[in-house]
């Protein structure tokens, strides 16, 4: 049905075309090259008008730009300088560069039409950290295709670990091990938060695998409503969690705040000026910026390095056939906890920095809902593949922090409806995650593999679907 | 034939560009002259009806997504009111307002990132010379430590509705001075804490003969903590408290809890909590379970509309003196404020109005520097303020500690009696 | 699907811990629970039963949504994670239908009431039969030859989707609905009472549950359901349309949720766009508890959930309370999904093991 529709409209274009002298045995006659070429001039052109249609020059020069970058110039790709690929760096590299210098350009960035602004710090910060949580989810869902839908545990507990161990809670003790802003008298554990986010990371893939082993044997949705059990308990724990048998663990709905800051202490910001303390510096949000981003940096690595390894291997193979997995001789349970572990550890320091970003962790915080946006952000992307896991987190916390309240301001402004946007914004990822299901299962940026298991199916097609689809 | 495509291709960018030009219509930047706005993700536009443009922004911080909208739009309006009612300035300083919002749509309810967010963007936002907010106490928490480090300057907070005694005074390990790690106080309030209005609703409870009741609360901060302080007084004067538990605010349906309570045999209900979170319902069972039991709500529960007709006869205790007993610029509140919304206002619309006024009176003689102003909020005396005369402590706290007890008759709420509670039963 | 490797891994699992571990564990947790219940039946017996009837009513209720899930599943082995929100929704047409087509109040006279009730009834069920069969046809059956995971996620995409369709419809706060069912005594003996409103919902819910199983066990229709969900292939070599049947079996369950709203709407009041997804888990849960699949066993688990939590919430002795009422229903289904998949009612399969 799509395809005839697509096809016919292809056919009319090229009838008028050909009717103006150019038809499309021409058009293929032309170079690679040239051909993208010409199609790269037309989009902007596109883009132009579009922009035109709603924004200012700068808006225009800027999406220009992009489209140019990413259209004209793809051949940059086979750039080698001697045997190092540079062009293979490029894209990475030009990535990390915009998101470094971004506070420093920030403030003189025009409105974009309909989106408005670019994103603030806090935001970026929130999008940094969710493509942490992203590419922890994507070690489990689209590594080793296991569907965790109480991904959200694996973030409580990491901020409860950040609460626990950077913070006045425990009042009884007071064990200060390198952390900084402390006050004399201070009560609890101070760890530094250097120490705390490996600790909440380990703490966490314990918890990971705890609840692997006893579920793990179940098959795919049966794990998927155990995890969400899962999701829905560690709340209500948190939430109960003043007096569990009379002990304070988590102080219950008040939240445990204020949560200590990341620093280097004063030696290191002496030799070394790094910051001693993040509160105590002018720009907090950038700094945490940059941390965040190099944490993203690592998990790209660990993602790339893992998917490669034997281990990342045998979790495609679990993926795409458990039995004949299984009959290889891969270890089913062992592997799966492995998938599990890891993703739960970078859920875990992710959480921790999050909640001392936000210097508080509360019960409200961790409702199933997360859960399902941590997984849209994966499928939107494209289950398996990192740049698109990225993508994908990147697009949605930024839909939640500012787009969706932007972009609903804007058209009750000019369209003059009354809609309040972020009000549907559950019922938007619904749709995203059904649209892309549907039509585009590998999401907007797949792993080629993952795209073939998806399209075709892992199992063997049924007889009477032959002719439904 | 090639240059065929390539002309095609260049005379729509060249009409692309043409349409572009044309278009130009200068930076779409949004910022009111004078002051740097708060960004739009966040915070509605500015809002100034004065002369000329603004120096200031206040800013306020509520929640305005979820079930509480309501109430907290109102507040933002009353905030308003306020406002226009001293001509747009404190002293000499012209000031602007811009409502801010700390949830989202996902939580539907207040969410501890976008309290964090919030108060960062106030912070380094140099036209912000003073916040009105929040309305959950657990947003303060966060909040009052990062306006706290403010640069320059302490940013100075009133909140209209934080109840949880922790932020300003001796409570839990820790607090109050956790939240202030510069050692200088920002954080001021304008209404009562727990620790004053559950112990008024124990005192009435005592005053009715009630022997004996049963304790829920909404496990949330608020609910929970007026909950606490109220089975503390009870304790105190020799009522027995059956149980404590928490409600759950999406469960179906509460007869279970509703039997169990009537088996206990207390004559009375505490519900610390909010209607919001499935109140009228939880109500309704139990009443239906057993008609003659006493409700007794605190002030999460001050909306006779949002009460319903189960409400009737209900007790429920707001912290302050009763609005009708308002002289001056209170009953003004009233009758005026009360016209725009076209009702009664709510309770804690009088908080947000003298929250802002306290604020602008702060800022008048602040001088126009935010330390000096948010010091100037610390033993500010109010006279003749909406809600009545009173003084802003050095902790922060007010000194308008009674609590005033409402029966519940129809829609509207009559006050009973105003109580205030013994140092004894405090704390 | 060849799962045999499959089942000898787990199999070797279960022997080594498993084998001694569950059986231990269920019998010490049984025992417990007989414990605690006994004590408290011997402190107030009037009192248990009092509370008992509260559990038997909820449970009613969400036996009509656990069948749902569990037909769905028994069919296609899709979690349909959006059924509890055609539930919500039929809540809400028979909520609109009871204030706005009816202007039913709590002075009803009984005519009015049976009538009003057995419109909305059929309008409801009608209603959410045709949405669903409709999610089945455009969300599921295009994903039917891919991955076991995509229609799930998909199914949480609707749900999500259906929530929204309730907020735009009727906002995101409560729709109360007036209680329009006699609250009089039907018997009161030795201080238990059974009130009219609680025999209406079983009233209500039997003859549906009754209809239900003669479907599927007495009508040609019901053996092709069956035929479909032991062995789709060959059900369709032996000239059974699959996706018709399948098609009706989402109808048949929409139409049960449509029923399951309206029972809830009248009971318990109020509705709301995030009513669905709770008690939805809940429901599945009961199914899962009772043997997913199994239509019985849905029944029964319903029941049994309905009882703890009223048990949990109602009775004084040593009860966790409020506090842990929803920690303990997924504390259920965890246990039993880790435990013992097959539900209490189910076959071992190897689906859950």
């Amino acid at each position: 049905m799509r395809r005839r529709i697509a096809e016919r409209v292809s056919a009319a274009w090229w009838a008028a075309l050909t009717r103006a002298g150019l038809s499309p045995a021409r058009w293929q006659a032309l170079p690679r090259l040239r051909r993208r070429a010409v199609k790269s001039v037309l989009w902007v052109a596109v883009g132009l008008v579009l922009v035109a249609a709603f924004g200012t020059w700068k808006a225009s020069a800027l999406a220009v730009a992009a489209v140019v970058i990413l259209l004209v110039v793809p051949p940059y790709q086979k750039l080698m300088v001697g045997r190092f690929p540079l062009g293979k760096w490029i894209v990475p590299a030009a990535a990390i560069a915009i998101v470094i210098s971004y506070p420093y350009y920030l403030n003189s960035m025009p409105q974009v039409p309909i989106f408005g602004p670019f994103p603030m710090l806090s935001t970026m910060v929130a999008m940094m950290i969710f493509s942490m949580m992203a590419l922890g989810l994507n070690f489990v869902v689209g590594y080793a295709g296991l569907l965790d839908l109480g991904y959200v545990a694996f973030y409580a507990m990491g901020a409860y670990m950040a609460g626990w161990f950077a913070s006045d809670q425990f009042s009884k003790q007071h064990l200060d091990l390198g952390a900084v802003g402390q006050t004399a008298g201070a009560i609890g554990f101070h760890f530094s938060l250097w120490l705390v986010l490996p600790m909440a990371g380990i703490a966490t893939a314990i918890v990971g695998v705890i609840i692997g082993l006893p579920t793990l044997r179940l098959r795919g949705d049966y794990l998927a409503i155990v995890t969400l059990g899962f999701g829905e308990i560690m709340p209500q724990v948190a939430n109960n969690g003043n007096s569990l048998f009379g002990f304070n663990l988590t102080n219950g709905p008040e939240g445990i705040t204020p949560i200590d800051s990341p620093g280097f202490g004063g030696w290191l910001h002496q030799h070394l000026h790094l910051p001693a303390n993040y509160v105590t510096v002018g720009n907090y949000d950038a700094v945490f910026l940059w941390t965040t981003l190099a944490l993203v940096i690592l998990t790209v690595f660990c993602s790339v390095r893992l998917r490669d390894s034997r281990l990342g291997r045998a979790w495609i193979a679990i993926r795409e056939d458990e039995v004949a997995a299984a009959a290889m001789g891969i270890p089913l349970m062992r592997t799966k906890t492995w998938a599990y572990a890891t993703g739960a550890f970078f859920g875990g320091v992710a959480g921790a920095l999050y909640a001392s970003y936000k210097s508080g962790a509360f019960p409200n915080d961790f409702f199933f809902q997360i859960s399902v946006f941590i997984l849209c952000m994966v499928i939107l992307g494209g289950m398996g593949n990192i740049w698109g896991v990225i993508f994908g987190a990147c697009f949605l916390s930024y839909l939640d922090r500012e787009g969706l309240s932007n972009v609903g301001a804007w058209m009750n402004g000019h369209l003059g409806t009354h809609v309040n946007v972020p009000l549907y914004e559950f019922g938007i990822y619904g749709a995203i995650i059904v649209i892309v299901m549907l039509f585009r299962p590998e999401g907007l940026i797949p792993s080629s593999r993952r795209a073939a298991e998806l399209h075709e199916g892992v199992h063997d097609d049924p007889l009477y679907d032959a002719e439904t689809v | 034939m090639s240059r065929k495509f390539t002309l095609l291709a260049l005379v729509g960018a060249a009409i692309a560009v043409a349409v572009v030009a044309a278009g130009y219509t200068g930076s779409a930047r949004s910022a009111t002259k004078g002051v740097q706005a708060l960004p739009s993700s966040s915070c509605g536009p500015v809002v100034y009806k004065g002369s000329g443009s603004p120096d200031f922004i206040v800013a306020s911080d509520l929640p305005l997504q979820g079930a509480i909208r309501a109430q907290t739009v109102q507040i933002s309006r009353a905030i308003i009111w306020a406002l226009q009612d001293k001509g747009w300035k404190a002293g000499a300083y012209k000031i602007g307002y811009q409502s801010c919002d700390d949830s989202t749509a996902q939580a539907g309810a207040w969410d501890s990132g976008k309290c964090a967010t919030n108060a960062r963007l106030y912070a380094g936002d140099k036209s912000v010379i003073g916040v009105v907010g929040t309305f959950n106490s657990g947003c303060a928490e966060i909040e009052v430590p990062i306006l706290g480090r403010a640069n320059p300057g302490p940013l100075g907070m009133v909140s209209p509705a934080n109840t949880y005694p922790g932020l300003t005074k001796k409570w839990a390990p820790g607090e109050p001075n956790k939240y202030y790690p510069t050692g200088v106080r920002n954080y001021a309030r304008v209404v009562a804490t727990d620790d004053f209005q559950g112990p008024a609703d124990a005192l009435w409870t005592q005053s009715l003969g009630i022997k004996k009741v049963y304790v829920l609360n909404d496990r949330q901060v608020y609910g929970a903590g007026v909950a606490g302080t109220y089975v503390t007084a009870a304790k105190k004067l020799g009522i027995t408290v059956v149980k404590n538990v928490g409600w759950d605010a999406k469960a179906s349906s509460y007869e279970a809890l509703a039997e169990a309570i009537k088996k206990s045999g207390a004559q009375a209900v505490f519900l610390g909590g909010i209607v919001c979170n499935n109140g009228a319902k939880l109500m309704q069972d139990i009443k239906a379970v057993n008609p003659k039991i006493q409700l007794q709500m605190p002030d999460g529960f001050s909306d006779p509309n949002a009460n319903g007709a189960i409400g009737q006869s209900a007790y429920i205790s707001v912290a302050g003196e009763p609005p009708k007993g308002l002289t001056g610029a209170g009953a003004n509140f009233v009758k005026s404020f009360g016209k725009s919304v076209g009702a009664t206002p709510n309770p804690y619309s009088a908080y947000g109005a003298q929250a802002m006024e306290v604020m602008l009176q702060a800022i008048s003689v602040g001088g126009g520097q935010r330390s000096t102003t948010t010091k100037a909020i610390f033993g500010l005396n109010v006279r003749n303020g909406i809600l009545g005369n009173f003084t802003i402590g050095a902790s922060g706290d007010t000194n308008l500690t009674p609590v005033t007890i409402y029966k519940q008759k129809g829609k509207a709420l009559i006050p009973v009696k105003t109580l205030v509670p013994a140092a004894s039963l405090v704390g | 699907m060849a799962t045999h490797a499959h089942i000898e891994t787990s199999v070797r699992l279960r022997r080594s811990a498993g084998a001694y571990v569950t059986p231990v564990l269920a019998t010490a947790l049984l025992a417990v629970l007989i414990v605690w219940l006994g004590i408290n039946f011997v402190k107030g017996p009037a009192y248990f039963f009092t509370i008992s009837f509260i559990g038997l009513t909820n449970g009613a209720v969400y036996a009509l949504v656990a069948l749902g899930y569990t037909l769905v599943y028994g069919i296609l082995g899709l979690i349909n994670f959006a059924h509890g929100d055609v539930f919500m929704l039929g809540g809400m047409f028979s909520a609109t239908m009871i204030l706005s087509a009816f202007h039913l109040s709590t002075h009803a006279s009984t005519g009015e009431l049976v009538a009003a009730i057995l419109v909305s009834l059929f309008v409801a069920m009608a209603a959410c039969g045709l949405i669903n069969a409709t999610i089945e046809r455009v969300a599921y059956r295009p994903l039917r030859g891919a991955s076991r995971l995509a229609p799930l996620i998909t199914a949480i995409g609707m749900s999500f989707i259906l929530e929204d369709v309730a907020i735009a419809w009727k906002g995101p706060g409560y729709t109360a609905v007036p209680a329009v069912l006699p609250h009089g005594q039907v018997f009161s003996i030795d201080g238990v009472v059974y009130t009219w409103e609680k025999l209406i919902v079983v009233i209500i819910t039997v003859p549906v549950l009754a209809a239900l199983i003669w479907l599927v066990q007495r009508t040609r229709q019901g053996k092709a359901m069956r035929a479909t969900a032991q062995d789709r292939d060959a059900a369709a070599m032996m000239g059974i349309d699959v996706n018709r049947t399948i098609s009706f079996t989402f109808l048949i369950a929409g139409a049960l949720a449509g029923a399951g709203g309206l029972v809830y709407a009248l009971y318990f009041g109020q509705i709301r766009y995030d009513t669905g997804f709770q008690l939805g888990l809940i429901a599945f849960t009961a199914a899962v508890l009772g043997g997913i699949g199994n239509l019985p066993g849905a029944v029964l688990g319903a029941l049994c959930i309905g009882f703890i939590q009223a048990y949990n919430e109602g009775l004084t002795w040593h009860a966790p309370g409020t506090n842990w009422t929803e920690s303990i229903v997924f504390s259920i289904l965890i246990l039993i999904l880790v435990f013992r998949p097959e539900g209490l009612l189910g076959e071992r399969t190897p689906e859950g093991a």
